[in-house]
Protein backbone atom coordinates (compact mmCIF):
# COMPACT_ATOMS: atom_id res chain seq x y z
CA UNK A 1 0.00 0.00 0.00
CA UNK A 2 1.32 3.33 -0.41
CA UNK A 3 0.97 5.65 2.22
CA UNK A 4 0.81 9.93 1.20
CA UNK A 5 0.91 12.36 4.27
CA UNK A 6 -0.03 15.76 2.41
CA UNK A 7 0.36 18.86 4.06
CA UNK A 8 -0.60 17.13 7.72
CA UNK A 9 -1.77 19.30 10.60
CA UNK A 10 -2.89 18.27 13.39
CA UNK A 11 -4.40 20.73 16.02
CA UNK A 12 -5.53 19.20 19.63
CA UNK A 13 -8.54 20.77 21.53
CA UNK A 14 -8.97 23.73 18.75
CA UNK A 15 -10.53 26.77 19.69
CA UNK A 16 -9.94 26.09 23.27
CA UNK A 17 -7.35 27.28 26.16
CA UNK A 18 -5.53 23.88 25.87
CA UNK A 19 -5.29 24.00 22.31
CA UNK A 20 -1.76 22.71 21.13
CA UNK A 21 -0.23 22.43 17.52
CA UNK A 22 0.72 18.31 17.03
CA UNK A 23 1.51 18.29 13.37
CA UNK A 24 2.11 21.26 10.87
CA UNK A 25 2.37 20.50 7.33
CA UNK A 26 3.88 17.54 7.38
CA UNK A 27 4.76 15.73 3.75
CA UNK A 28 6.06 12.13 3.66
CA UNK A 29 5.37 9.13 1.14
CA UNK A 30 5.77 5.38 2.14
CA UNK A 31 5.82 3.26 -0.01
CA UNK A 32 5.44 -0.82 0.20
CA UNK A 33 7.46 -2.85 1.88
CA UNK A 34 9.27 -0.08 3.08
CA UNK A 35 10.86 -0.20 6.49
CA UNK A 36 10.72 3.14 8.16
CA UNK A 37 11.65 4.60 11.45
CA UNK A 38 9.87 7.49 13.12
CA UNK A 39 11.79 9.68 15.80
CA UNK A 40 11.62 12.65 17.61
CA UNK A 41 11.84 13.79 21.41
CA UNK A 42 8.50 13.50 23.57
CA UNK A 43 6.26 15.64 22.01
CA UNK A 44 7.29 16.18 18.72
CA UNK A 45 4.52 14.49 17.25
CA UNK A 46 5.11 10.97 16.49
CA UNK A 47 2.03 9.56 18.06
CA UNK A 48 -0.14 12.01 16.54
CA UNK A 49 1.39 10.96 13.07
CA UNK A 50 0.71 7.39 13.17
CA UNK A 51 -2.86 7.71 14.13
CA UNK A 52 -3.38 9.80 11.08
CA UNK A 53 -1.58 7.01 9.09
CA UNK A 54 -4.06 4.56 10.30
CA UNK A 55 -6.68 6.53 9.82
CA UNK A 56 -8.34 7.42 13.78
CA UNK A 57 -7.72 11.07 13.62
CA UNK A 58 -9.30 13.17 11.49
CA UNK A 59 -6.59 15.92 9.44
CA UNK A 60 -7.38 19.52 11.20
CA UNK A 61 -5.38 20.66 7.62
CA UNK A 62 -4.49 18.08 4.64
CA UNK A 63 -4.55 14.60 4.20
CA UNK A 64 -3.51 10.95 4.40
CA UNK A 65 -3.99 8.95 1.55
CA UNK A 66 -3.87 5.33 1.65
CA UNK A 67 -4.18 4.38 -2.07
CA UNK A 68 -5.10 7.22 -2.80
CA UNK A 69 -7.95 7.46 -0.74
CA UNK A 70 -8.28 9.79 2.55
CA UNK A 71 -7.68 7.68 5.41
CA UNK A 72 -10.36 8.98 7.89
CA UNK A 73 -13.21 8.89 5.40
CA UNK A 74 -16.19 6.93 6.39
CA UNK A 75 -16.71 4.71 3.22
CA UNK A 76 -16.40 1.20 2.88
CA UNK A 77 -13.14 1.64 1.13
CA UNK A 78 -11.74 3.75 3.04
CA UNK A 79 -12.58 1.21 5.77
CA UNK A 80 -11.06 -1.33 3.55
CA UNK A 81 -7.99 0.64 3.13
CA UNK A 82 -7.59 0.93 6.84
CA UNK A 83 -8.27 -2.91 8.04
CA UNK A 84 -4.79 -3.40 5.93
CA UNK A 85 -3.17 -0.68 8.13
CA UNK A 86 -2.44 -2.36 12.16
CA UNK A 87 -1.40 0.08 14.89
CA UNK A 88 -0.05 -1.22 18.21
CA UNK A 89 -0.22 1.82 20.81
CA UNK A 90 2.64 2.13 22.92
CA UNK A 91 2.04 -1.14 25.57
CA UNK A 92 -0.14 -2.52 23.76
CA UNK A 93 -0.97 -5.11 26.64
CA UNK A 94 -3.11 -2.44 28.83
CA UNK A 95 -5.59 -2.49 26.09
CA UNK A 96 -6.33 -6.72 26.56
CA UNK A 97 -10.14 -7.20 27.14
CA UNK A 98 -11.16 -10.45 26.48
CA UNK A 99 -11.66 -13.55 28.62
CA UNK A 100 -8.88 -16.08 26.49
CA UNK A 101 -6.30 -15.40 24.48
CA UNK A 102 -8.23 -17.26 21.50
CA UNK A 103 -10.69 -14.60 21.29
CA UNK A 104 -8.62 -11.47 22.09
CA UNK A 105 -6.39 -12.24 19.18
CA UNK A 106 -9.51 -13.55 17.46
CA UNK A 107 -11.12 -10.14 17.75
CA UNK A 108 -9.65 -8.26 14.58
CA UNK A 109 -10.24 -10.72 12.63
CA UNK A 110 -13.45 -11.49 13.15
CA UNK A 111 -14.87 -7.89 12.12
CA UNK A 112 -12.60 -8.45 8.71
CA UNK A 113 -15.91 -10.87 8.81
CA UNK A 114 -14.10 -14.14 8.52
CA UNK A 115 -15.13 -17.54 8.52
CA UNK A 116 -14.59 -19.55 11.57
CA UNK A 117 -12.15 -22.05 10.21
CA UNK A 118 -10.14 -19.00 8.87
CA UNK A 119 -9.86 -17.33 11.84
CA UNK A 120 -8.72 -20.22 14.29
CA UNK A 121 -5.73 -20.58 11.29
CA UNK A 122 -5.14 -16.76 11.78
CA UNK A 123 -4.95 -16.87 15.80
CA UNK A 124 -2.52 -20.40 15.54
CA UNK A 125 -0.59 -18.64 12.65
CA UNK A 126 -0.53 -15.70 14.54
CA UNK A 127 0.25 -16.87 18.04
CA UNK A 128 2.72 -18.81 16.59
CA UNK A 129 4.39 -15.73 14.51
CA UNK A 130 5.01 -14.04 18.31
CA UNK A 131 6.31 -17.15 20.02
CA UNK A 132 3.89 -18.17 21.81
CA UNK A 133 2.75 -22.11 22.13
CA UNK A 134 -0.65 -21.63 20.29
CA UNK A 135 -2.74 -24.89 21.90
CA UNK A 136 -1.74 -24.53 25.34
CA UNK A 137 -2.27 -20.35 25.33
CA UNK A 138 -5.54 -20.33 23.33
CA UNK A 139 -7.74 -20.97 26.23
CA UNK A 140 -5.34 -18.91 29.11
CA UNK A 141 -7.03 -16.04 30.52
CA UNK A 142 -5.11 -13.24 29.35
CA UNK A 143 -4.71 -11.48 32.93
CA UNK A 144 -2.66 -14.68 34.28
CA UNK A 145 0.21 -14.15 31.92
CA UNK A 146 2.96 -12.52 32.26
CA UNK A 147 3.66 -8.94 31.01
CA UNK A 148 5.63 -9.93 28.41
CA UNK A 149 3.57 -12.63 26.74
CA UNK A 150 0.52 -10.19 27.64
CA UNK A 151 2.36 -7.61 25.25
CA UNK A 152 3.08 -10.73 22.49
CA UNK A 153 -0.71 -11.58 22.64
CA UNK A 154 -1.53 -8.11 22.40
CA UNK A 155 0.54 -7.71 19.00
CA UNK A 156 -0.83 -11.09 17.78
CA UNK A 157 -3.61 -9.54 17.73
CA UNK A 158 -2.64 -7.27 15.44
CA UNK A 159 -0.78 -9.34 13.04
CA UNK A 160 -3.81 -11.90 13.01
CA UNK A 161 -5.43 -9.43 10.85
CA UNK A 162 -2.55 -9.82 8.16
CA UNK A 163 -2.06 -6.04 7.34
CA UNK A 164 0.07 -5.09 4.69
CA UNK A 165 1.57 -1.27 7.31
CA UNK A 166 2.29 -2.20 10.88
CA UNK A 167 2.87 0.71 12.26
CA UNK A 168 4.49 -0.13 15.88
CA UNK A 169 4.86 2.67 18.78
CA UNK A 170 7.56 2.08 21.34
CA UNK A 171 7.21 -1.56 20.44
CA UNK A 172 9.88 -2.24 23.11
CA UNK A 173 9.16 0.48 26.29
CA UNK A 174 9.00 -0.72 29.09
CA UNK A 175 11.22 -4.58 28.42
CA UNK A 176 14.46 -5.22 29.68
CA UNK A 177 17.64 -5.36 27.14
CA UNK A 178 17.18 -9.00 26.49
CA UNK A 179 13.29 -8.63 25.54
CA UNK A 180 13.84 -5.71 23.23
CA UNK A 181 16.22 -7.41 21.61
CA UNK A 182 14.16 -10.78 21.32
CA UNK A 183 11.17 -8.65 19.82
CA UNK A 184 12.95 -6.59 17.71
CA UNK A 185 14.06 -9.42 15.98
CA UNK A 186 11.04 -11.14 15.74
CA UNK A 187 9.69 -7.95 13.83
CA UNK A 188 12.50 -8.55 11.18
CA UNK A 189 12.06 -11.33 10.71
CA UNK A 190 7.97 -11.18 10.39
CA UNK A 191 9.27 -7.99 7.92
CA UNK A 192 11.16 -10.07 5.99
CA UNK A 193 8.71 -13.33 6.19
CA UNK A 194 5.40 -11.19 4.92
CA UNK A 195 7.08 -7.90 3.37
CA UNK A 196 4.60 -5.66 4.66
CA UNK A 197 5.34 -1.47 4.74
CA UNK A 198 6.88 -1.44 8.94
CA UNK A 199 6.59 2.19 10.69
CA UNK A 200 8.65 1.67 13.75
CA UNK A 201 8.20 4.79 16.32
CA UNK A 202 10.80 4.97 18.51
CA UNK A 203 13.31 6.82 20.72
CA UNK A 204 15.54 4.26 20.67
CA UNK A 205 18.28 5.61 17.93
CA UNK A 206 20.17 1.96 18.22
CA UNK A 207 17.11 0.17 17.86
CA UNK A 208 15.88 2.08 14.92
CA UNK A 209 19.12 1.23 13.35
CA UNK A 210 19.13 -2.24 13.30
CA UNK A 211 15.38 -2.57 12.08
CA UNK A 212 14.57 0.31 9.76
CA UNK A 213 16.33 1.68 6.20
CA UNK A 214 14.96 5.12 6.53
CA UNK A 215 14.41 7.19 8.78
CA UNK A 216 12.51 10.55 9.21
CA UNK A 217 12.66 13.16 12.32
CA UNK A 218 10.15 14.80 13.91
CA UNK A 219 10.88 17.97 16.06
CA UNK A 220 7.67 20.40 16.79
CA UNK A 221 5.19 18.79 14.35
CA UNK A 222 7.83 19.17 11.93
CA UNK A 223 9.47 16.77 9.99
CA UNK A 224 13.10 17.89 9.73
CA UNK A 225 14.64 14.87 8.33
CA UNK A 226 13.98 12.31 6.09
CA UNK A 227 16.27 9.99 4.21
CA UNK A 228 18.48 6.91 4.36
CA UNK A 229 18.72 5.68 8.23
CA UNK A 230 22.45 5.32 7.72
CA UNK A 231 22.59 9.36 6.80
CA UNK A 232 20.26 10.64 9.41
CA UNK A 233 21.14 8.93 12.34
CA UNK A 234 24.93 9.82 11.67
CA UNK A 235 23.87 13.27 11.18
CA UNK A 236 25.03 15.00 14.79
CA UNK A 237 24.24 18.18 13.67
CA UNK A 238 20.45 17.90 12.84
CA UNK A 239 19.62 15.61 15.14
CA UNK A 240 20.78 17.78 18.32
CA UNK A 241 18.57 20.08 16.25
CA UNK A 242 15.68 17.89 16.71
CA UNK A 243 16.35 17.76 20.56
CA UNK A 244 17.66 14.27 20.19
CA UNK A 245 20.99 12.60 20.61
CA UNK A 246 23.12 10.39 17.96
CA UNK A 247 23.43 6.82 18.60
CA UNK A 248 26.25 5.78 21.07
CA UNK A 249 28.27 4.44 18.12
CA UNK A 250 28.45 7.19 16.20
CA UNK A 251 29.06 9.26 19.30
CA UNK A 252 31.96 7.03 20.11
CA UNK A 253 33.22 7.10 16.08
CA UNK A 254 32.97 11.03 16.14
CA UNK A 255 35.23 11.19 19.75
CA UNK A 256 37.49 8.62 17.92
CA UNK A 257 37.96 10.84 14.46
CA UNK A 258 38.47 14.06 16.84
CA UNK A 259 41.48 12.69 18.19
CA UNK A 260 43.00 11.95 14.71
CA UNK A 261 41.73 8.21 13.66
CA UNK A 262 40.63 7.86 10.31
CA UNK A 263 36.93 6.31 11.14
CA UNK A 264 33.89 6.63 9.31
CA UNK A 265 31.42 8.35 11.72
CA UNK A 266 28.00 6.57 9.90
CA UNK A 267 28.41 3.04 11.30
CA UNK A 268 25.19 2.88 13.20
CA UNK A 269 25.36 -1.04 14.42
CA UNK A 270 27.78 -2.15 17.57
CA UNK A 271 29.36 -4.31 15.32
CA UNK A 272 29.69 -2.07 12.43
CA UNK A 273 31.49 0.30 14.86
CA UNK A 274 33.70 -2.78 16.32
CA UNK A 275 34.65 -3.99 12.54
CA UNK A 276 35.22 -0.14 12.01
CA UNK A 277 37.67 0.62 14.81
CA UNK A 278 39.24 -2.27 14.56
CA UNK A 279 40.36 -1.86 10.80
CA UNK A 280 41.00 1.86 11.72
CA UNK A 281 43.58 0.42 14.91
CA UNK A 282 45.25 -1.88 12.21
CA UNK A 283 45.88 1.26 10.06
CA UNK A 284 46.95 3.19 12.67
CA UNK A 285 49.48 -0.10 13.86
CA UNK A 286 50.55 -0.22 10.02
CA UNK A 287 51.21 3.29 10.14
CA UNK A 288 53.43 3.48 13.06
CA UNK A 289 55.51 0.71 12.09
CA UNK A 290 55.89 2.02 8.37
CA UNK A 291 59.14 4.11 8.93
CA UNK A 292 61.07 4.09 5.70
CA UNK A 293 64.05 2.76 7.31
CA UNK A 294 62.66 0.12 8.58
CA UNK A 295 62.38 -0.78 4.49
CA UNK A 296 61.19 -4.11 4.20
CA UNK A 297 58.68 -3.93 7.29
CA UNK A 298 57.00 -0.77 5.27
CA UNK A 299 56.80 -3.15 1.85
CA UNK A 300 54.81 -5.23 4.14
CA UNK A 301 52.82 -2.05 5.38
CA UNK A 302 51.99 -0.58 1.83
CA UNK A 303 50.82 -4.13 1.14
CA UNK A 304 48.67 -4.17 4.14
CA UNK A 305 47.45 -0.97 3.64
CA UNK A 306 46.36 -1.30 -0.03
CA UNK A 307 44.36 -4.53 1.13
CA UNK A 308 42.54 -2.25 3.40
CA UNK B 1 -4.03 13.78 24.09
CA UNK B 2 -5.44 16.96 25.49
CA UNK B 3 -9.28 17.48 25.67
CA UNK B 4 -11.37 20.33 26.78
CA UNK B 5 -13.87 18.64 28.97
CA UNK B 6 -16.83 20.10 29.45
CA UNK B 7 -16.45 22.72 33.05
CA UNK B 8 -12.40 21.55 33.25
CA UNK B 9 -10.32 23.85 35.27
CA UNK B 10 -8.36 26.55 33.29
CA UNK B 11 -5.61 27.97 34.67
CA UNK B 12 -5.44 31.74 34.60
CA UNK B 13 -5.14 34.56 36.63
CA UNK B 14 -8.82 36.27 36.22
CA UNK B 15 -10.28 38.39 39.35
CA UNK B 16 -12.32 35.13 39.91
CA UNK B 17 -9.74 33.05 39.78
CA UNK B 18 -7.71 34.69 43.31
CA UNK B 19 -11.26 34.61 44.88
CA UNK B 20 -11.68 32.20 48.26
CA UNK B 21 -13.20 28.77 46.38
CA UNK B 22 -15.71 29.15 50.03
CA UNK B 23 -17.00 32.87 48.43
CA UNK B 24 -17.29 31.94 45.03
CA UNK B 25 -19.31 27.99 45.77
CA UNK B 26 -21.70 30.28 48.05
CA UNK B 27 -22.04 32.90 45.63
CA UNK B 28 -22.69 30.00 42.87
CA UNK B 29 -25.24 28.63 45.07
CA UNK B 30 -27.21 31.71 45.78
CA UNK B 31 -26.83 32.51 42.25
CA UNK B 32 -28.40 29.69 41.21
CA UNK B 33 -31.47 30.19 44.28
CA UNK B 34 -32.29 33.31 42.52
CA UNK B 35 -33.81 32.82 39.09
CA UNK B 36 -36.65 30.32 41.23
CA UNK B 37 -37.48 33.46 43.25
CA UNK B 38 -38.35 35.82 40.27
CA UNK B 39 -40.71 35.94 37.46
CA UNK B 40 -40.27 39.91 35.84
CA UNK B 41 -38.49 40.07 32.72
CA UNK B 42 -37.20 43.35 34.49
CA UNK B 43 -35.46 41.02 37.09
CA UNK B 44 -34.59 38.03 34.51
CA UNK B 45 -32.38 40.83 32.71
CA UNK B 46 -30.51 42.57 35.95
CA UNK B 47 -29.85 38.89 36.89
CA UNK B 48 -28.54 38.16 33.28
CA UNK B 49 -26.60 41.17 33.43
CA UNK B 50 -24.83 40.27 36.76
CA UNK B 51 -23.90 36.71 35.62
CA UNK B 52 -22.98 38.30 32.09
CA UNK B 53 -20.70 40.07 34.36
CA UNK B 54 -19.37 37.49 36.39
CA UNK B 55 -18.38 35.78 32.98
CA UNK B 56 -16.71 38.48 32.27
CA UNK B 57 -14.54 39.47 35.30
CA UNK B 58 -14.21 35.07 35.37
CA UNK B 59 -12.07 35.19 31.98
CA UNK B 60 -13.63 31.70 30.70
CA UNK B 61 -12.95 30.95 27.49
CA UNK B 62 -16.47 31.43 25.40
CA UNK B 63 -16.29 28.40 22.98
CA UNK B 64 -15.69 26.44 25.57
CA UNK B 65 -18.74 28.03 27.75
CA UNK B 66 -20.46 27.57 24.74
CA UNK B 67 -19.50 23.61 23.97
CA UNK B 68 -20.43 23.59 27.61
CA UNK B 69 -24.06 24.53 27.46
CA UNK B 70 -24.20 22.38 24.35
CA UNK B 71 -24.21 19.47 26.78
CA UNK B 72 -27.57 19.97 27.86
CA UNK B 73 -28.85 20.65 24.29
CA UNK B 74 -30.70 17.64 24.43
CA UNK B 75 -32.23 18.43 27.78
CA UNK B 76 -33.02 22.14 27.26
CA UNK B 77 -35.08 21.07 24.25
CA UNK B 78 -36.79 18.39 25.89
CA UNK B 79 -37.99 20.69 28.76
CA UNK B 80 -38.63 23.51 26.60
CA UNK B 81 -41.01 20.99 24.39
CA UNK B 82 -42.50 19.61 27.91
CA UNK B 83 -43.62 22.67 29.51
CA UNK B 84 -44.61 24.57 26.05
CA UNK B 85 -47.50 21.61 25.70
CA UNK B 86 -48.59 20.39 29.08
CA UNK B 87 -48.76 23.59 30.56
CA UNK B 88 -52.52 24.94 30.90
CA UNK B 89 -53.92 28.31 29.65
CA UNK B 90 -54.77 30.45 26.91
CA UNK B 91 -54.53 28.45 23.59
CA UNK B 92 -51.61 29.49 21.42
CA UNK B 93 -52.05 27.32 18.68
CA UNK B 94 -53.83 24.38 18.23
CA UNK B 95 -53.07 21.04 16.45
CA UNK B 96 -55.99 18.77 16.64
CA UNK B 97 -55.50 17.52 20.28
CA UNK B 98 -52.17 19.08 21.06
CA UNK B 99 -52.78 22.68 22.40
CA UNK B 100 -49.38 24.93 22.69
CA UNK B 101 -50.47 27.65 25.45
CA UNK B 102 -49.03 31.17 26.19
CA UNK B 103 -48.41 30.54 29.64
CA UNK B 104 -46.65 26.97 28.28
CA UNK B 105 -44.54 29.44 26.26
CA UNK B 106 -43.52 31.53 29.47
CA UNK B 107 -43.10 28.40 31.67
CA UNK B 108 -40.73 26.48 28.71
CA UNK B 109 -38.90 29.91 28.55
CA UNK B 110 -38.35 29.95 32.55
CA UNK B 111 -37.48 26.85 32.74
CA UNK B 112 -34.59 26.44 30.19
CA UNK B 113 -33.01 29.94 31.09
CA UNK B 114 -32.98 28.43 34.84
CA UNK B 115 -31.12 25.36 33.15
CA UNK B 116 -28.62 27.63 31.29
CA UNK B 117 -28.21 29.70 34.05
CA UNK B 118 -26.70 26.63 36.40
CA UNK B 119 -25.12 25.08 33.70
CA UNK B 120 -23.19 28.56 33.25
CA UNK B 121 -22.58 29.14 36.93
CA UNK B 122 -21.67 25.93 37.49
CA UNK B 123 -18.94 26.08 34.41
CA UNK B 124 -17.10 29.30 35.55
CA UNK B 125 -17.43 27.86 39.00
CA UNK B 126 -15.16 25.07 37.63
CA UNK B 127 -13.64 27.23 35.35
CA UNK B 128 -12.34 29.53 37.70
CA UNK B 129 -11.60 26.67 40.62
CA UNK B 130 -9.09 24.21 40.64
CA UNK B 131 -10.43 20.97 42.29
CA UNK B 132 -7.79 20.92 44.75
CA UNK B 133 -9.56 24.32 45.42
CA UNK B 134 -12.81 22.72 45.27
CA UNK B 135 -12.41 20.45 47.65
CA UNK B 136 -10.98 22.39 49.86
CA UNK B 137 -14.06 24.53 49.92
CA UNK B 138 -16.29 22.22 50.41
CA UNK B 139 -14.14 20.71 53.21
CA UNK B 140 -14.55 24.17 54.81
CA UNK B 141 -17.95 24.77 54.02
CA UNK B 142 -18.72 21.31 55.41
CA UNK B 143 -16.63 21.40 58.49
CA UNK B 144 -19.34 21.76 60.93
CA UNK B 145 -20.73 18.14 59.69
CA UNK B 146 -17.72 16.24 61.63
CA UNK B 147 -19.36 17.34 64.68
CA UNK B 148 -22.17 15.13 64.03
CA UNK B 149 -19.59 12.07 62.47
CA UNK B 150 -19.73 12.38 59.14
CA UNK B 151 -15.98 12.05 57.74
CA UNK B 152 -16.10 15.35 55.79
CA UNK B 153 -12.19 15.38 55.59
CA UNK B 154 -11.42 12.05 53.57
CA UNK B 155 -14.80 12.79 51.53
CA UNK B 156 -13.04 15.83 50.92
CA UNK B 157 -9.99 13.56 49.73
CA UNK B 158 -11.51 11.34 48.00
CA UNK B 159 -13.59 13.92 46.09
CA UNK B 160 -10.09 15.81 45.50
CA UNK B 161 -8.16 12.22 44.07
CA UNK B 162 -11.54 11.26 41.86
CA UNK B 163 -11.44 14.51 40.29
CA UNK B 164 -7.72 14.49 39.58
CA UNK B 165 -8.37 10.98 37.93
CA UNK B 166 -11.07 12.40 35.56
CA UNK B 167 -8.92 13.76 32.39
CA UNK B 168 -6.62 10.68 33.15
CA UNK B 169 -10.29 7.79 32.49
CA UNK B 170 -11.03 10.50 29.91
CA UNK B 171 -7.60 10.03 27.87
CA UNK B 172 -7.43 6.43 28.70
CA UNK B 173 -10.83 5.82 27.18
CA UNK B 174 -9.80 7.92 24.30
CA UNK B 175 -6.62 5.49 23.51
CA UNK B 176 -8.76 2.11 24.05
CA UNK B 177 -11.72 3.26 21.43
CA UNK B 178 -9.02 4.11 19.20
CA UNK B 179 -6.90 0.97 19.60
CA UNK B 180 -10.07 -1.08 19.55
CA UNK B 181 -10.48 0.53 16.32
CA UNK B 182 -7.23 -0.05 14.75
CA UNK B 183 -8.55 -3.70 15.29
CA UNK B 184 -11.40 -2.70 13.33
CA UNK B 185 -14.28 -2.11 15.43
CA UNK B 186 -16.16 0.69 16.11
CA UNK B 187 -17.19 1.19 19.75
CA UNK B 188 -19.75 3.95 19.26
CA UNK B 189 -21.30 2.26 16.15
CA UNK B 190 -23.95 0.04 15.17
CA UNK B 191 -26.65 -2.10 16.25
CA UNK B 192 -27.11 -2.21 20.20
CA UNK B 193 -25.94 -5.56 20.65
CA UNK B 194 -22.55 -4.70 18.58
CA UNK B 195 -22.49 -1.24 20.37
CA UNK B 196 -22.78 -3.10 24.04
CA UNK B 197 -19.85 -5.13 23.19
CA UNK B 198 -17.43 -2.29 21.19
CA UNK B 199 -17.99 -0.81 24.91
CA UNK B 200 -17.23 -3.80 26.87
CA UNK B 201 -13.91 -3.95 25.13
CA UNK B 202 -13.16 -0.12 25.92
CA UNK B 203 -14.33 -0.37 29.83
CA UNK B 204 -13.12 -4.02 30.75
CA UNK B 205 -9.24 -2.57 30.32
CA UNK B 206 -10.53 0.68 32.02
CA UNK B 207 -11.67 -0.69 35.01
CA UNK B 208 -8.35 -2.92 35.39
CA UNK B 209 -5.88 -0.20 34.93
CA UNK B 210 -8.46 1.83 37.52
CA UNK B 211 -8.04 -0.60 40.37
CA UNK B 212 -3.79 -0.90 39.41
CA UNK B 213 -3.78 3.08 39.59
CA UNK B 214 -6.25 2.89 42.71
CA UNK B 215 -3.31 0.44 44.71
CA UNK B 216 -0.92 2.19 43.34
CA UNK B 217 -2.09 5.32 44.60
CA UNK B 218 -2.74 3.74 47.84
CA UNK B 219 1.00 2.06 48.05
CA UNK B 220 2.37 5.70 47.41
CA UNK B 221 0.40 7.89 49.62
CA UNK B 222 1.27 4.51 52.79
CA UNK B 223 4.57 5.17 51.87
CA UNK B 224 4.92 8.74 52.08
CA UNK B 225 3.19 8.26 56.03
CA UNK B 226 -0.84 9.39 55.38
CA UNK B 227 -2.49 7.88 58.06
CA UNK B 228 -6.19 8.47 57.43
CA UNK B 229 -7.21 12.23 57.28
CA UNK B 230 -8.36 13.26 60.40
CA UNK B 231 -4.51 13.93 61.06
CA UNK B 232 -3.52 15.67 58.13
CA UNK B 233 -3.23 19.87 57.99
CA UNK B 234 -3.18 22.04 55.50
CA UNK B 235 -0.35 23.40 53.87
CA UNK B 236 -2.56 26.20 52.74
CA UNK B 237 -4.55 27.53 55.09
CA UNK B 238 -7.77 29.31 53.25
CA UNK B 239 -8.43 32.72 54.38
CA UNK B 240 -10.81 35.51 53.45
CA UNK B 241 -9.58 38.68 52.12
CA UNK B 242 -11.08 42.05 51.74
CA UNK B 243 -11.56 41.24 48.09
CA UNK B 244 -13.48 38.02 49.09
CA UNK B 245 -15.66 40.33 51.53
CA UNK B 246 -16.76 42.69 48.82
CA UNK B 247 -17.16 39.89 45.92
CA UNK B 248 -19.34 38.28 48.57
CA UNK B 249 -21.32 41.50 49.60
CA UNK B 250 -21.53 42.87 46.23
CA UNK B 251 -23.05 39.31 45.04
CA UNK B 252 -25.59 39.25 47.90
CA UNK B 253 -26.42 42.80 47.73
CA UNK B 254 -27.21 42.36 44.45
CA UNK B 255 -29.10 39.19 44.42
CA UNK B 256 -31.27 40.72 47.62
CA UNK B 257 -31.86 43.38 45.00
CA UNK B 258 -33.60 41.84 42.24
CA UNK B 259 -35.51 39.48 44.31
CA UNK B 260 -36.79 42.80 46.13
CA UNK B 261 -37.22 44.48 43.12
CA UNK B 262 -39.60 41.49 42.22
CA UNK B 263 -41.39 41.51 45.93
CA UNK B 264 -42.07 45.50 44.93
CA UNK B 265 -43.88 44.44 42.05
Amino acid sequence: MLIRVEDLSYTYAPGTPLERVALQGVNLEIGPGERVGVLGPTGSGKSTLVQHLAGLLEPTAGQVWLDGVAAHARTAAARARRQRVGLAFQYPEDQIFEQTVFREVAFGPRYLGLGEAEITARVRWALEMVGLDSPTMEGRMPLTLSGGEMRRVALAGILAMRPEVLILDEPTAGLDPRGRRELLGRVQAWQEQIGFTLVLVSHNLGELARVAERAVVLARGQVVADGSARQVLSDGESLRAAGLDVPQTVALLQALRQAGWEVRTDRLLPEEAVAEIVQAAKLRLVKSVSHPSLGPISDRARREEARL
Amino acid sequence: MNLLLPGMYVAADSALHRLDPRVKMGAALLLMAVPFAIQHLASILLLSALVAAITYLSAAPLPALARTLRTVLGLGFFMFVFYLFTTPGRPLVTVGKIVMTWEGLGAAATQVYRLCLLVVLSAILTFTTSPAQLAHGLEALLGPLTRIGLPVREFALVLTIALRFVPTLFEEIDKIAKAQRARGADPGAGGVRQRVRGWTSVFVPIFISAFRRAEELATAMEARGFRGAQQRTRLYQLRLTRRDLVAALVVVAACLAIVGLERLR
